[in-house]
């Protein structure tokens, strides 16, 4: 049986322009034999297609699955959590109402913005190096770039307690030198990718005009790959956002508002992850909803970094 | 496409006497107004920037292993196959290497077909209005942060696997002999069903970005033949896709093997050999969630611990290298991509807490 | 990059100032509601302290204060430092209940200015402290419940050390093997510290007195923090996790600090004592056991398996763990009239949390170890 994936052009009565098997008149109960032969092949082809439809059908679905189930857990046992002052109170003990997550909050934010402070310039730096002085030093940065990235955020935060905090005591300054540390390889790989998708003729033309290296690069390269570099940063700071690991080492938590990044502080993802293993009603309810928050913050940032990648997209062109 | 800058200087630094004489004259006077000082100061901020990743990175090595180095000399290289016993000042991973091994394969076996078929259905059987809501859904589950789903699954998942899931596994015919023990919850089955949850969102992602990327040229081939969609599917796009599937499945690995919280809440703590998928088990991550911070410092305890520390980051770097180098490594004629591709496709590299 | 910061300063300084103006009326209103085992109402015109520096001595000077350790305490301890913070708006004390072997570590390297812990420290622990000597105060006397969830079983459970035993070594799986009106069927899943701790370190003391099949099991007849049979059934972290666990598991056993296992109403276990009473964890049963603490010291603490009709076998002290020599003076003044106040006057936060309050013995230990805070020069902080 022959595997034509196309339909036998057949005349009816037309012995000629038929090329197959016999192509003469006497070949026409093989030729209805090998049309009927290919047109079942075609049905078989399109069950088959079909049945895979379904199943990748079924594959989404169970994708899915976990997300919404998981989604809808979450909204519908940290909504009522939301009530009141919980996002800009303290912490009580259990039975006292006036619960919050306040400091958590302040907490997060401090530390994620100290830790952009120190990974944002090195990792562009660091881009721009690996980028213009292509050679054995920037293949080096290029795979520690890639061992730090595959390095789990546990090791990072045990890396970050043995010289942050051993040196100068729990804070959440050492919490964001271990967020910094993560994201750092992250920058600089979409930092690169960003700049060397700038055509060459780009660079050359701002060289060849004798403007300084530094100025070609700040007003044309990273003018064009400012898209690309901003999503980067925006979506490394959505996943550190989200990172517990590199905070219970480091950071220790705190039930007041701190804002001295050199003391204990308090952070979101820490708040859920004492709190979770907690069976009191209260501790509960404090998980779930600093649960929401984070997922909503998160979410929020992930989907502005793209949005404000497409705009400065839409606006550099 | 890389720029050498140096080549394109070295031809303004000789400007040539040539014709154009009020040219070369403005070459001269620009190429004395760039300011060397600046130049240099440019110069420092990429010295410094490469610097300071170098450092810290190195930092981070030699850190690790020096606290490490007192487990590793006293107990060589039976700390792969020893039990964890500090009492006996045993402090062996052989225990938490099966159980990371073991919850990473079981998280795979349920997330690559789960993934390669939402990847497939989405890159192309789809039609438009269904792919693109789906993909940006799917992308969301990849920004939930870890801390979340463990916390999922450890208040819903767990009872959930003890009274119904668990007990479910063990009347299936053939498989049943994996499942057997008492339905306790909190299991490496949990746990790698906790892990699939995880890594699917890179699977996924990683998947279609490298379907996509199969020249339009290619699939409209096929589809010319006429081939059904899943024809095109099966032979031009997943072939044509295989490396970019590869890097996908090799970083989902990785991120399965470093998750240390998820995994504490989960999976029962128990540092016997696990005998069944339903047994309770440990993992080189949860080990060192529970036992960093309580280890005395300086003691040989919480050198073993940093120790586990060493063995986790060498599997999995040695696992994160290879698929970022297979994610690097591209195909004759990549499709012109733009910049924000590329920093999608580095992020979808990483992409979703892996605490 | 500023235009990416931006936001998040404007939410920060938006938050903080919703945060002032909050947090200065919350502190006013929350004293009028208190739930069912909330503390006594703070009487503002209450001085604050005990009779450290003389009961004229009111003033304690302002002071951050970070303490980690034991999980056991924390309902206690953020309970009372909440109601001293109320008299004492100066002071705030941030405490992290990570565990007691944490909190010895953090002490060890100073990372902290208090650590606490079940069972106090001993003297190799005490020759890695960094800053010298380490004072030890007893600051509240707890239980150690052994919490069952398993439906349709008798409300007062008895068990025996061989029983436990056969419990945690796995040799007893079946909940009617210990109570035959338990239906058969009923699998037990053991619970146990995934982390080292004092109820452990309790529940492996008794078992080491009442059962040599617990012994020849684990090979020696020492007690230790970490559980000796990780090998057996599910390990949680910390008190919490144990609790949450049976909490949501039919057929889970676990142990458990008393005030947790009172706070989740938890059904309880009635141990047998040396006197041959099954004896159920209670304020009463608890403080019969602290009793027979003669010659309290941090070097003489167990009180775990003591005889009387109505004594519990599992009870502990906690320990507060604070540096003789103190680098800041003020520090070490706040730290000495909190833990003074936290031993005496401070125990009124005990009884409605499940803690039995300290004997008299106790608080003379208490008051006698933090007679011997010195400042960085060497002389004491207090006279008496």
């Amino acid at each position: 049986m022959s595997d034509l994936p196309f339909d036998v052009p057949v005349t009816a009565g037309a012995g000629a322009g038929v090329r197959v098997g016999a192509g003469t008149l006497a070949g026409l109960t093989r030729r209805d034999a090998v049309r009927a032969a290919a047109c079942a092949h075609l049905d078989r082809r399109r069950r088959l297609g079909r049945l895979a439809t379904v199943m990748c059908v079924g594959a989404l679905a169970l994708s899915l699955l976990p997300l919404v189930a998981l989604v809808v857990y979450v909204v519908s046992r940290g909504l009522p959590a939301l009530s009141g002052g919980f996002l800009v109170h303290t912490p009580t003990p259990e039975g006292i109402p006036g619960n919050g997550i306040g400091n958590a909050v302040v907490g997060t934010l401090i530390i994620v913005a100290l830790a952009m402070a120190m990974a944002v310039p090195v990792g562009l730096a660091a881009a721009l190096f690996v980028v213009e002085r292509p050679g054995r030093l920037s293949g080096a940065l290029r795979l520690a770039a890639d061992v730090l990235t595959g390095t789990p955020s546990i090791a990072i935060g045990v890396f970050a307690y043995l010289t942050f905090v051993l040196a100068f005591g729990y804070s959440g300054l050492a919490g964001s030198f271990a967020l910094a540390v993560l994201m750092l390889p992250i920058m600089l790989r979409a930092d690169e990718e960003a700049m060397s998708t700038v055509p060459d003729e780009l660079w050359e033309a701002g060289l060849a005009l004798g403007s300084p290296r530094a100025r070609v690069v700040r007003s044309v390269v990273l003018r064009s790959a400012l898209p690309g570099i901003v999503t980067g940063n925006l979506l490394a700071m959505a996943r550190a956002i989200g990172e517990t690991a590199p905070l219970i080492f480091t950071i220790f938590g705190s039930q007041f508002f701190v804002f001295r990044p050199t003391a204990p502080m308090a952070a979101l993802p820490l708040t859920i992850y004492t709190n979770a293993t907690e069976p009191y009603a209260d501790a509960q309810r404090t998980a779930w909803g600093t649960a929401l928050v984070l997922m909503v913050l998160v979410v929020l940032l992930s989907v502005a970094a793209r949005a404000v990648a497409a705009y400065l997209h839409r606006k550099a062109r | 496409m890389t720029y050498r800058p140096d080549a394109a200087v070295s031809t303004l630094r000789t400007p040539e006497a040539s014709s154009w004489e009020p040219v070369a004259g403005i070459a001269s006077i620009l190429e004395r107004r760039r300011s060397r000082p600046r130049g240099r100061l440019y110069a420092a901020v990429r010295w410094g920037g490469a610097a300071v990743f170098a450092g810290v990175f190195l930092l981070l090595l030699v850190t690790l292993f020096h606290q490490a180095w007192a487990a590793l000399a006293h107990m060589g290289l039976s700390i792969l196959w020893r039990g964890w016993n500090p009492a006996k000042a045993q402090f062996g991973a052989g225990v938490f290497i099966v159980g990371t091994l073991l919850t990473t394969v079981v998280a795979l076996v349920i997330a690559v077909p789960v993934g390669l078929g939402t990847a497939t259905f989405l890159a192309g059987l789809a039609p438009r209005w269904v792919a693109a809501p789906c993909t940006v859904l799917v992308e969301f589950l990849a920004a939930i942060p870890s801390i979340v789903v463990g916390l999922w699954g450890l208040i819903v998942l767990t009872p959930l696997f003890a009274r119904h899931v668990e007990p479910f596994l063990k009347e299936v015919p053939l498989l049943g002999a994996l499942f057997h023990g008492q339905p306790l919850g909190a299991s490496i089955l949990l746990a790698s069903v906790v892990l699939a949850i995880m890594v699917l969102p890179t699977i996924v992602a990683l998947s279609r970005v490298a379907m996509s990327g199969v020249a339009m040229a290619d699939r409209e081939a096929g589809l010319a033949l006429a081939a059904t969609r899943w024809q095109v599917a099966r032979k031009v796009v997943i072939p044509g896709a295989r490396r970019g599937i590869r890097a996908a499945v090799t970083l989902a690995m990785g991120r399965a093997f470093g998750e240390a919280i998820a995994v504490a809440m989960v999976i029962g703590n128990n540092t016997a050999l696990p005998h069944s998928l339903l047994s309770p088990g440990a993992t080189l991550g949860s080990a060192i969630v529970n036992s960093f911070s309580e280890a005395n410092p300086g003691s040989l305890e919480k050198s073993g611990v940093v120790a586990l520390v060493i063995v986790l980051l060498a599997i999995s770097v040695l696992v994160n290298a290879g698929g970022q180098l297979l994610l690097r490594v591209r195909e004759e004629g990549p499709p012109p991509r733009g910049p924000v591709d590329g920093a999608v496709e580095a992020i979808a590299g990483t992409v979703g807490p892996a605490s | 990059m500023s235009r990416r910061h931006a936001p998040a300063l404007l939410a920060t300084a938006a938050v903080a100032l919703a945060a002032a103006a909050c947090s200065s009326t919350s502190s006013s209103t929350s004293s009028s509601t208190s739930s069912s085992t909330g503390a006594a109402t703070a009487d503002a015109s209450t001085a604050p302290g005990g009779t450290l520096g003389g009961a004229a001595n009111t003033s304690t000077p302002a002071a951050s204060l970070t303490g980690a350790g034991a999980s056991s305490a924390q309902p206690f301890l953020t309970r009372a430092f909440y109601d001293y913070s109320r008299s004492n708006h100066d002071v705030t004390v941030n405490y992290s209940p990570a565990g007691s072997a944490v909190g010895i570590s953090d002490i060890q390297s100073q990372n902290v200015d208090f650590g606490q812990s079940e069972v106090p420290m001993s003297a190799s622990d005490q020759a890695k402290a960094k800053g010298g000597p380490i004072l030890q105060v007893p600051v509240d006397l707890g239980g150690v419940a052994i919490s069952y969830n398993v439906p349709g079983a008798p409300k007062n459970l008895h068990l025996d050390g061989d029983q436990l035993a056969g419990i945690y070594l796995g040799t007893i799986t079946d909940w009617h093997q210990i109570d035959s009106s338990i239906p058969s069927g009923t699998t037990i899943v053991p619970v146990h510290r995934a982390d080292s701790s004092g109820p452990g370190y309790d529940l492996d003391r008794y078992l080491i007195d009442t059962s040599p099949t617990w012994v020849g099991a684990i090979g020696t007849s020492t007690p230790s923090k970490t559980w000796p049979k990780a090998n057996v059934g599910i390990g949680q972290q910390l008190n919490s996790g144990v609790a949450n666990y049976v909490k949501q598991t039919p057929g889970a056993v676990g142990y458990v600090e008393y005030a947790y296992a009172l706070q989740n109403g938890f059904t309880n276990a009635a141990l047998l004592n040396p006197s041959g009473s099954y004896v159920s964890p209670s304020i009463a049963s608890i403080a019969a056991a602290g009793s027979h603490a003669t010659n309290l010291s941090s070097a003489n603490f167990d009180i775990v398996n003591q005889p009387g009709a109505g004594t519990y076998p599992l009870a502990n002290f906690s320990w507060t763990l604070i540096y003789q020599k103190q680098p800041v003076t003020n520090t070490g003044i706040a730290l000495g009239k909190l833990l003074d106040w936290l031993a005496t006057t401070g125990q009124r936060n005990a009884v409605p949390l499940g803690y039995a309050p300290l004997p008299a013995d106790a608080q003379t230990v208490a008051h006698t170890e933090l007679l011997q805070l010195e400042d960085s020069s060497g002389s004491a902080l207090f006279a008496s």
